[in-house]
This record gives C-alpha cells, sequence and structure tokens, in this order.
C-alpha cells in the first residue's frame, strides 16, 4: 500500500491560537479514516489544510507524494479541483443551481462539463428524479447526496467529509453511510471528520485529537463489530 | 455551462440586479440624449439655426452694402450663378434692392378719418425694400407676420407674401403703424418722380431695421428706382457648418470675380462660441451623470458582493480559479450594461427628440452612430461598477465556512 497523505509536524496558527500543534500521521491510499475528537480540537482545520483550503503555520502535507503546503493559490485550485472532494456537514450546495447543475459545477471547474455523466452520478446516489430540484427542494439527506455526487464526479484522490451526518436524521445518516462505504469499497481514500462513535467503527483507522495535538490512533474495530452498519440497505435506485 | 451559471446568476438576484439595471437604464437614458442632442446641436446650428438669416452677402464690389439705389448696385442676375446646391444642402439666394420713398396710404373718400393718424396725411419717408416676397422665409425665416389678410400667412409664421397680386406688399410694423395702415390696404410709394402703388397684404416684425420698412416685390422696386435688373445686394443662406460655408465662400469669390462675397462672421462666431459651450455643458453633465450611474451601480453591487461572498467560497473549495469565477460575475455585470444600454439608449432617443422639440421647436434627429458608444460605455460603467464583486477575490472559503465572512 502506498502512503497517499503524509503529515508532518503540521502546525496552524490562528494569532494566539494554536489550533493544531505538531500533527503528523499517515493515510495510505484507499484507507478509511475516522478524525475524531471533542469541539476545538482542530479536526476541521486539520480537514482544511488537507484539502488546500487553508494554509499551514508550519510543518509537510503531502498528498500522493506532491507537497502542498507551500502551493501557491492558483495551485491549490488546481490541487482542490482535480485531487480532492468534499462533503460538509452544511451541504454546500449553490442555491441557485438545481441538483445537476451543482455537479456540473465542479466539473466546470475541473475541465468542462458533461450532463450525462453528472446525471449518471446523480442516479448513483438515487437522485436520478431529482435532477432539475432546487438545494432547497430536496430534503436534507438528498443535499447531501448531490454533495457526494459532486465531490466524486472528478473522481478525486481523496474524500475529505466533515459531519457529513450531523445535520441528518437517521434514515439518511444510514443512506449517506452506506454510499461511504461503497467509496471504501471501491478504493476511495475517505478522512471522514465526526464525533459518532458509530460512525467511526466504519473507518479503518481512527485519528483523535485533543487540543490540537494528535491524542491517539487506532485501528477500527473488527469487521464484525460494523454489522448493523455494513447491512445497511442502499438509497433507492442507488448502485456505486 | 458558463451561460448556464450566467443565466442562474442573473434569476437569482432578481431585486438587486434589477436595481442595477435601473441604474444603468436610467444613466443610458440621460447619456444617450445629452450626446445625441449634442451632435444634433451642432446640426441644428448648422440648418436650423440658419433661420436666424442669412450667412453669406454678395454685394457690389468696393461699395457698401445697403445705399441709396443709384450707386453700389449689382446685376440681379447673379442670382442665377449661385449654386443651388452645396455639398448636398439646398443654397437659398434672394436679391434685395433697396431705395428711400414717399409713402402714403391711398384712403378713399368713404374710409377717411382724421383721427385714424395724423401721419397717414402726409407722406412719409422711408426705406423701400424691393425683393422676391415668397423667398423671405429661406433667408429671414425670423421675420414674423403680425397680422396678416385672411387666407394669408397666419400670425407668428415666418411671413412671406401669398403672391396673389403683384402690387402685394409687406409692411414692417413701425412703419404700418407711423402710415395707419393695416392688411388691405393701399400704399402710393414714389420716388424721383416715379409713383408706385401696392396692397399691404400683412404686417410683420423682424425685430431689426425691417419693421420700418416697406417690403415690395422686386420688379416694382426696379420700376420705382428706375433700376431695372439691379439689386443692392443678394441674402444667401447656406446650410452647412463652419467650413463648409467657407468652401462655398471661395468658390463663389472664385466664379464672381466682380462681386464682393462677405459672410455674416459676427454669426458664425458666435454660433461657434455658442456651441463651444453648449458642447462644454453636455460633456460635463454627461461625465456626472456617467460617475452616478457607476456610483449606483457600485453601492447595489457592494450589498450583491456580501450575498455572493458564500458562493465564491464555494465555488473556490471546487477549486474554481479566481479569474473564471470573476468571468463570472463581471460578464453578468457587462450583460446587464449591454442591456441598461439597450433600453437605455431607446428611451434617450426618445427624450432627446421630446427635448429637442421643446428647445429647437424640431425633435433632434436620432443619431445612430452613437449606439456603440453608448452601449460600450454602459458596458464599462456596468464593469467598473461592479469593483465590489472584483474583491470578493480576497474569500478565503475556510474563513466563510467557519463563518467568519
Amino acid at each position: 500500500m502506498s502512503a497517499m497523505i503524509e503529515v508532518r509536524a503540521l502546525v496552524k496558527e490562528y494569532g494566539p491560537v494554536r489550533a493544531l500543534n505538531g500533527v503528523s500521521f499517515t493515510v495510505w491510499a484507499g484507507e478509511w479514516i475516522a478524525i475524531m475528537g471533542p469541539s476545538g480540537s482542530g479536526k476541521t482545520t486539520l480537514v482544511n489544510i488537507l484539502g488546500g483550503l487553508d494554509t499551514p503555520s508550519s510543518g509537510r502535507v503531502a498528498v500522493s507524494g506532491a507537497e502542498i503546503s507551500s502551493l501557491t493559490e492558483a495551485e491549490l485550485a488546481r490541487y482542490r479541483a482535480e485531487q480532492v472532494g468534499f462533503v460538509f456537514q452544511q451541504f454546500h450546495l449553490v442555491p441557485y443551481l438545481n441538483a445537476l447543475e451543482n455537479v456540473m459545477l465542479a466539473q466546470y471547474f475541473h475541465s468542462m462539463a458533461d450532463e450525462r455523466e453528472a446525471a449518471e452520478a446523480l442516479r448513483r446516489v438515487g437522485l436520478g428524479e431529482r435532477l432539475e430540484h432546487l438545494p432547497s427542494q430536496l430534503s436534507g439527506g438528498e443535499q447531501q447526496r448531490v454533495a457526494i455526487a459532486r465531490a466524486v464526479i472528478n473522481d478525486p484522490k481523496i474524500i475529505l467529509a466533515d459531519e457529513p451526518t450531523g445535520n441528518l436524521d437517521e434514515a439518511n445518516e444510514r443512506i449517506i453511510l452506506s454510499l461511504f462505504q461503497e467509496l471504501h469499497r471501491s478504493g476511495q481514500t475517505l478522512l471522514v471528520v465526526t464525533h459518532d462513535p458509530s460512525i467511526a467503527q466504519l473507518a479503518d483507522r481512527r485519528i483523535e485529537l485533543a487540543h490540537g495535538r494528535l491524542a491517539r490512533i487506532s485501528a477500527a474495530p473488527m469487521e464484525e463489530e460494523n454489522g448493523p452498519l455494513t447491512a445497511l440497505s442502499r438509497p433507492a435506485g442507488a448502485s456505486w | 455551462m458558463f451561460w448556464r451559471i450566467e443565466r442562474r446568476l442573473l434569476g437569482a438576484s432578481r431585486g438587486r440586479l434589477a436595481v442595477v439595471l435601473l441604474a444603468l437604464a436610467s444613466g443610458g437614458t440621460i447619456i444617450t440624449a445629452l450626446v445625441n442632442l449634442e451632435l444634433d446641436t451642432s446640426r441644428k446650428l448648422t440648418r436650423e439655426f440658419r433661420a436666424f438669416g442669412a450667412n453669406v452677402i454678395l454685394s457690389a464690389r468696393e461699395q457698401p452694402a445697403i445705399r441709396v439705389p443709384t450707386e453700389g448696385v449689382l446685376d440681379a442676375s447673379v442670382v442665377a450663378r449661385i449654386p443651388s446646391e452645396w455639398e448636398g444642402q439646398r443654397v437659398a439666394a434672394v436679391p434685395f434692392l433697396y431705395l428711400i420713398a414717399q409713402a402714403k396710404p391711398i384712403v378713399s373718400p368713404s374710409q377717411a378719418d382724421p383721427s385714424d393718424s395724423v401721419a397717414a396725411l402726409s407722406p412719409t419717408m422711408l426705406v423701400v425694400a424691393g425683393t422676391r416676397l415668397a423667398g423671405l422665409p429661406q433667408v429671414a425665416p425670423g421675420w414674423k407676420t403680425v397680422r396678416g389678410l385672411m387666407g394669408s400667412v397666419p400670425q407668428g409664421e415666418s411671413v412671406r407674401s401669398a403672391a396673389r397680386s403683384p402690387e402685394a406688399c409687406l409692411v414692417g410694423t413701425r412703419a404700418a403703424q407711423h402710415l395707419g395702415v393695416i392688411p388691405g390696404d393701399e400704399l402710393l410709394l414714389s420716388a424721383g418722380g416715379l409713383q408706385e402703388s401696392c396692397a399691404v397684404e400683412a404686417t410683420l416684425t423682424a425685430g431689426g431695421p425691417e419693421d420700418d420698412q416697406v417690403l415690395v416685390p422686386l420688379g416694382a422696386a426696379q420700376k420705382l428706382a428706375g433700376l431695372p435688373g439691379r439689386a443692392s445686394l443678394v441674402q444667401v443662406s447656406v446650410p452647412g457648418t463652419g467650413a463648409a460655408v467657407d468652401r462655398f465662400l471661395a468658390r463663389l469669390s472664385a466664379g464672381l470675380p466682380d462681386v464682393a462675397v462677405r459672410p455674416v462672421r459676427q454669426f458664425t462666431e458666435a454660433e461657434a462660441l455658442l456651441y463651444a459651450r453648449i458642447h462644454n455643458l453636455l460633456l460635463g453633465i454627461v461625465a456626472v451623470v456617467g460617475l452616478l450611474t457607476v456610483l449606483c451601480v457600485m453601492t447595489a453591487m457592494a450589498t450583491l458582493s456580501l450575498e455572493r461572498a458564500r458562493d465564491v467560497g464555494l465555488m473556490k473549495m471546487l477549486g474554481g480559479p479566481i479569474s473564471r469565477i470573476l468571468r463570472l460575475f463581471l460578464v453578468e455585470a457587462g450583460t446587464l450594461g449591454l442591456v441598461g444600454g439597450a433600453l437605455g439608449t431607446l428611451m434617450g432617443m426618445a427624450l432627446s427628440a421630446w427635448v429637442g422639440r421643446r428647445v429647437f421647436g424640431v425633435g433632434a434627429a436620432p443619431r445612430w452612430e452613437i449606439v456603440p458608444f453608448t452601449l460600450s460605455l454602459m458596458v464599462m460603467m456596468a464593469v467598473a461598477g461592479a469593483f465590489p464583486l472584483r474583491l470578493l477575490a480576497r474569500v478565503k472559503p475556510a474563513a466563510i465556512f467557519r463563518g467568519e465572512a
């Protein structure tokens, strides 16, 4: 297995506040990592830096062997377009674009929009009948599925998800996690920020942060512990 | 995809964009109207303003322009040698023969009423101008009818003879008052033992010495003066710019070496000064309106940029290069500029036509060559007004998602 992400002595300071303080770890290609920790522990900051949305104060971050901590803004934009897919708790869809266009927007910034391919991505997450719906016309779970379709449309190297089920009810949470499991099975590298231990159980490993420091890296529980979740049914019409 | 997003952007902030569109259309309307008027003023000054009178005078060489008829006259046939058209515009030329004559109303015994006018009882010396009465509107459209016979030129209109009879004459208001005549009366004119009578067709006001004159047909004046086929001067009205008039003068001087050809310089210079002032005033107003329009657009765009900060953060998160994201907003602003400019151009043309009618009495003709200018200007103003949206380039997606911006 090759190293997909290498983080070394990562520090991020916001004025006097040190959000990340010397964090180091490695993520292997195809791994599902759960990032855990209490509020203010630096989880979101870590995801933002890994996703090229923020830059570290010091330390080193390499993705697929390429150093990203020293990239220019334009290079970071390219990195985000080509190598990262984001899924957020708040979905972050463009409100005036419909589901299809939200997915096509990611294609547009990556290379060129392909309506057929975008529609296919939405069908895979069970939204084949909702292509023309605006985010305001979709439920929370459906919006998150649009966000997942958007995140994977450009075939990124890593998916970064920040509390992806934080705003969802249990039924929708199961659907989203089922999609993540399918992505994982297809070999996608996933880093998922979560407070929920039951979600963390699905991951290969857990990275726990506390006060900006790496508190613990632990292997995920045995596969059989994931029984109830792996048995989740896919959303209607979804297929990965 | 670009235009798909553009369409959605335009539909998403309809309220704010309507304000921007309104500002651009209003600015475009005023700018178009003023620029159209500015251009049309030039035309008005060189064409419609000919209403103030002729701008070229032909007279006998080495002689004063207006003298007693026995000297300084020229051959009236010189009119036929003046081009009837110059650079595509019609040229009007009307000969005048001036003489001093005695005038006396012819009063029938039944009409006699000594109380009417003391002056009417004795002849009055005055200037008689012989001319082609029907051609007066072409060289002196500012001369207006005060009172005319039934069926003649209405009051306030440019005076001209209806030429119902070859003996018709027009009398200046002060002369008519002095002689005690009204339209329908007859006048007896005598000079050097010769006599001519004429029927007063109308009284006129010119605001000048013509108010003290009697205007008779050229032939009658020539008979009275004993100068058949002669004229004191020829008034010529040449439409066109100052340069065109200068070219006409050069051509005419060369073609008529025995005639003194002079421009009415005072009028030309006053015209140039007036035009320069109007030009500067209109340009100043256009600049101020343009500035105000940009400020209005900028204010609306500043509010819009706050609303769009999250969208920009989102697009940046998806890897959108800032140049590509800003292009979306600038094209949106440019589109608004184009639409606002088009609306403004149409409304501005209508406004300038209305203002032209109010100011010049003639609607300003649409100058379609200004359309590209106005559209380009409005697009530039819209893009300049979209400056706050360009500040969105500084948006940090992480800060947006943290709720810091």
